[in-house]
C-alpha cells in the first residue's frame, strides 16, 4: 500500500452513469505524486467524465475519489488546475484579465508578474492586452494552460492539451508539462496522440467503454503485450508475400514492413523463411507501439491473440 | 465567499464596461423621454390644408349656418395662427352652405349620397346637417335620443332628425371640426331659444354659469408661525406619474441585468468556461458571485436615474412625490427584487444550451414580471383596496406593487411594506436554492435544453 501522501490521486471502485449509459464503470486508479500521467481512449470512452470527477466537478455515483489525500466532496480545489477539452475562456475579456480572474478564483492575491511571466514565455506577451477572440486557436490554447497552471498548483489536470497545435507550440507546451514535473507537480493529461503519450507519460492509462484496459508504464504495457512485432526490410523481389505460414497481419510502412506474429510463433522460424526468399537487409523484434496497442484494443476485429501472451 | 465576491467583480465589469451597458444606460431616459417629447415635437406638425365642409341647415331662416360661417372666418383669421401673424397650427374651416331642398325621404337620402360621393372624391372633408327643430324650444323627447344612434333604424331621415346635428365624414378620426362647430351651433341655438323664451340672454347666462371645482392637499399648521399654511394645489397627474415611473423604472432595472446575465450563463456553458470556473468555485458561490454583481450593476442604474429624477423633482416642485422613504424602499425592493428575478434568470440559461432555448423557457418568467405592469393603475387609483392590497404581497409582485403603494400620497401603515419585504425576502430566498440546484446540475450538461420534468427534479431530488 502506498502512503497518501505519495500519491495525488486514488479512484476506487468508482462508478458514474448519466441516465441508462455508463461513462465509468468499477474503475480503480492510483496516480503517485511527482509523475506525468496519459490518460488514453477512443473518443466517448470516459476520459472526460474520470477527469470531471478528480476535479471534483462530477461526483461518482459508487466508490471514492481521493485527491492529494483529501476525500471532501466538496468542488474547488485550489491545489488543482484544470485545462478543459477546447475553449473555457471568456471571449470579450483581454487575456491578461481573464488569467488574473482565473488565478483570483484559485486564492492567489498578486498573480500579475507570474501571468506576466508565463505569458512571455509562451510567446504571448504581446497579445497580453488583447482580447481573447482574437487570437489564434494555438494562442488561445496557450492562454487555457497558463490559466490551469498559474496559481501553481500541485495536481494539474489537462483534457486534450495537444490537440490542434502545430508543432512549434506543441513543443513550448510539452517542455512547459515536464517543467511542471520537475517543479514536483503531478500531471495528469488525455491525449488521442500516441506518439506524445509513448515521450512524454511516465504512465498510461487506458480507459475503453468505461472499463480501465491498460494502466502502467509504457515498457510494462509493451511488455505484456509481448515481443511479437518484426520490422524487416527485404532488398529484393517486392518485400514479404501477401501470407506467410504464422504471420497474422501485414503493414507495409515503404521502407519497412512489421509483422505481427501469431502466439507461439518462433521469430527465428520466420527469419529462415524470410531468409529463404532473399535477402534480409533489416530484421527487428520490436515491441507493439502504443498506437498498435491502442488500435487492437479499441477496433474489436483485429483483437485477435492480444492480452494472450502474458508472460 | 471572497471567491463569490472576485465572481461579482467580475461580472460587475463586464456587464458595467461595455457599450451595451451605455446604450441601455441612455435608452430608458430616452424612451421615456423621447415619447413626450416627440409628441411635443410633432404637436405643431399638423396638416394644415384647408378642410371644406358642406353645411345643410334646415332651421327657419337658415341662422345657424350663417353663425357658423362667421365663426369660421373669425377662427381662419385669428385662432389657427400660434400668436397673431405667426404660424399656422391648425388647418382653415371653410364652410360651404347647401340648400337644404326637398324634406322627403328619397330626396334628403339623394343629398347625402351625392355629398358622400363629394367627399369620396376629395372635394369635401365632410358634411353636416342641422335639424330644423334645434332652436326650438320643445327638443327631443328624452327615451327617442338613444334611438338616434340606432344603426338597425331603417335608412332615411327619421323624425329625430329634426333634434339633432348630423355629421358624415370618412376620417372619423379627426374631430376637430366636429366639437368646434357643436360650440359654436349650439351657443347660436341657444340664443335663439332664450330669444324665443323671452329671456334676456346675459341673465339666462349669468343664472346657468357653471360651479369650479378646485383640488387641494391638506392643511397643515405651520409649527415655526403657529398659523395655518395654504392647502397646496393637487395635482392628480403627478401622483399618477410619479409611482408609474418608479414602477416601469424598477421593470426595467430587473430587467436590464437579467437578460445578459443569462446570456453570460449560457456563454459559459457554450465555451465550457462553466467547467473551469466549477473547478475553483462551488456552484452556489458562483451563483452568488453573479447574482451580487447584478445587485451592483442595477443599483449603479439606479443610482444614475433616481438622482436624476430627484433633482428633476426637486427642480421641478415636485419634490414631495419622491421622498427619502420612497427611495428607500425603492432600493429595498430593487435589491430583492433583483436577486429574486435574477436568480430565475440564471436558473433559465443553466437549463438551456443556446440562446434560441431560453426564448421558450423564458416567457413565464418574463409573465411574472409583467404582471405588475398590467394591473398597477388600479393599484395607483385606489391602493387600500382589497385588489390593490392582496396583489401588494404577491412576492412576485410585491417589489413594483408595494412600491406604487408606497409612493401614492398620502402611503401606506408603515408594517405594510416590511411584511412584504418579509414575503420577498422568503421568495427570493426559495428562488435563489432552487436555481442554485438547477445551475448544479444544468451548468455542465450540453446537448439540449432541461424539460419543465428534468428542471423540478433537480430542485427536489437531494
Amino acid at each position: 500500500m502506498t502512503r497518501a501522501n505519495d500519491t495525488a490521486v486514488v479512484i476506487r471502485g468508482v462508478t458514474k452513469t448519466f441516465g441508462a449509459h455508463t461513462a465509468v464503470n468499477d474503475l480503480n486508479l492510483t496516480v503517485p505524486r511527482g509523475t506525468v500521467y496519459g490518460f488514453i481512449g477512443p473518443n466517448g470512452s470516459g476520459k472526460t467524465t474520470t477527469l470531471r470527477m478528480i476535479m471534483r466537478i462530477l461526483h461518482p455515483d459508487l466508490g471514492e475519489v481521493e485527491v492529494l489525500g483529501g476525500r471532501t466532496m466538496r468542488a474547488a480545489n485550489d491545489r488543482v488546475g484544470y485545462l478543459p477539452e477546447e475553449r473555457g475562456l471568456y471571449k470579450s475579456m483581454t487575456v491578461r484579465n481573464v488569467l488574473q480572474f482565473y488565478a483570483e478564483l484559485k486564492g492567489v492575491r498578486r498573480a500579475r508578474p507570474a501571468i506576466d511571466e508565463w505569458l512571455e514565455r509562451m510567446g504571448l506577451a504581446e497579445w497580453a492586452g488583447k482580447k481573447v477572440q482574437a487570437l489564434s486557436k494555438g494562442m488561445a490554447q496557450k492562454v487555457q494552460f497558463i490559466a490551469a497552471v498559474v496559481s501553481k498548483p500541485d495536481l494539474v489536470l489537462l483534457d486534450e492539451p495537444f490537440s490542434g497545435l502545430d508543432p512549434v507550440n506543441l513543443e513550448t507546451l510539452r517542455e512547459a508539462v515536464l517543467d511542471l514535473r520537475r517543479g514536483g507537480a503531478t500531471v495528469i493529461f488525455s491525449t488521442h496522440d500516441m506518439n506524445v503519450a509513448e515521450r512524454m507519460c511516465d504512465s498510461i492509462f487506458m480507459i475503453y467503454r468505461g472499463k480501465k484496459v491498460l494502466d502502467g508504464t509504457l515498457e510494462s504495457i509493451q511488455a505484456a503485450y509481448g515481443s511479437d512485432t518484426v520490422r524487416v526490410r527485404l532488398d529484393s523481389n517486392g518485400g514479404v508475400p501477401g501470407s506467410m505460414p504464422g504471420v497474422l497481419k501485414l503493414t507495409d510502412f515503404g521502407r519497412y514492413q512489421e509483422l505481427r506474429l501469431a502466439d507461439g510463433v518462433d521469430s527465428q522460424a520466420v527469419l529462415a523463411a524470410l531468409m529463404a526468399r532473399g535477402r534480409v537487409s533489416h530484421f527487428e523484434l520490436a515491441r507493439p507501439s502504443l498506437h498498435d496497442i491502442f488500435v487492437r484494443i479499441a477496433a474489436p476485429e483485429t483483437v485477435v491473440t492480444a492480452g494472450n501472451n502474458h508472460a | 465567499m471572497h471567491k463569490a465576491f472576485v465572481i461579482a467583480v467580475r461580472e460587475y465589469n463586464a456587464a458595467v464596461r461595455t457599450k451595451a451597458f451605455l446604450i441601455s444606460l441612455v435608452v430608458f431616459p430616452v424612451l421615456i423621454g423621447g415619447s413626450v417629447g416627440l409628441q411635443l415635437l410633432l404637436k405643431d406638425k399638423v396638416d394644415t390644408a384647408e378642410k371644406r365642409f358642406a353645411v345643410i341647415d334646415r332651421t327657419p331662416g337658415e341662422k345657424l349656418v350663417e353663425k357658423l360661417a362667421v365663426a369660421a372666418q373669425a377662427r381662419n383669421t385669428t385662432e389657427i395662427f400660434d400668436r397673431p401673424g405667426g404660424k399656422q397650427i391648425k388647418p382653415a374651416f371653410t364652410v360651404e352652405r347647401v340648400a337644404s331642398g326637398d324634406e322627403r325621404r328619397e330626396a334628403v337620402d339623394q343629398q347625402r349620397f351625392d355629398l358622400s360621393e363629394r367627399v369620396r372624391d376629395g372635394d369635401l372633408f365632410g358634411f353636416l346637417e342641422i335639424g330644423s327643430g334645434v332652436v326650438e324650444l320643445a327638443g327631443l323627447p328624452p327615451d327617442a335620443a338613444d334611438a338616434a344612434n340606432d344603426d338597425d333604424a331603417p335608412p332615411g331621415p327619421s323624425p329625430n332628425d329634426r333634434f339633432l346635428m348630423r355629421y358624415q365624414s370618412n376620417s372619423p378620426t379627426f374631430d376637430a371640426f366636429q366639437r368646434w362647430a357643436e360650440k359654436v351651433v349650439n351657443e347660436a341655438a341657444k340664443e335663439s331659444r332664450y330669444a324665443a323664451a323671452g329671456l334676456p340672454a346675459e341673465k339666462v347666462k349669468a343664472a346657468v354659469r357653471p360651479v369650479p371645482l378646485v383640488t387641494k392637499g391638506l392643511t397643515r399648521r405651520n409649527t415655526a408661525t403657529g398659523r395655518f399654511d395654504e392647502a397646496r394645489d393637487e395635482n392628480p397627474i403627478a401622483s399618477m406619474l410619479v409611482p408609474g415611473g418608479l414602477l416601469m423604472l424598477m421593470f426595467m432595472l430587473i430587467l436590464i441585468g437579467s437578460t445578459p446575465l443569462m446570456q453570460g450563463v449560457v456563454e459559459e456553458k457554450m465555451q465550457r468556461i462553466a467547467e473551469v470556473l466549477l473547478g475553483s468555485v462551488r456552484p452556489f458561490d458562483l451563483m452568488l458571485g453573479k447574482l451580487l454583481g447584478l445587485v451592483g450593476v442595477s443599483v449603479t442604474l439606479a443610482a444614475v436615474y433616481l438622482s436624476g429624477a430627484y433633482w428633476a423633482a426637486r427642480h421641478y416642485g415636485y419634490a414631495e412625490f419622491v421622498s427619502v422613504e420612497v427611495l428607500s424602499w425603492f432600493l429595498v425592493y430593487l435589491v430583492l427584487g433583483v436577486l429574486m428575478y435574477g436568480s430565475l434568470f440564471v436558473a433559465v440559461g443553466a437549463a438551456c444550451t443556446d440562446l434560441r432555448e431560453t426564448q421558450a423557457m423564458l416567457w413565464p418568467v418574463m409573465l411574472l414580471a409583467m404582471v405588475p405592469m398590467f394591473v398597477w393603475m388600479n393599484v395607483v387609483r385606489e391602493p387600500n383596496s382589497v385588489f390593490s392590497t392582496v396583489a401588494s404581497y404577491v412576492p412576485t409582485a410585491t417589489p413594483m406593487l408595494m412600491l406604487v403603494r408606497v409612493a401614492v400620497p398620502p402611503g401606506i401603515a408603515w408594517w405594510q411594506p416590511v411584511v412584504g419585504m418579509v414575503g420577498v425576502l422568503a421568495a427570493t430566498l426559495a428562488c435563489v436554492y432552487a436555481a442554485g440546484r438547477i445551475f448544479r446540475v444544468g451548468l455542465l450538461m450540453q446537448g439540449k435544453a432541461a424539460t419543465p420534468r428534468e428542471l423540478l427534479r433537480w430542485v427536489f431530488e437531494a
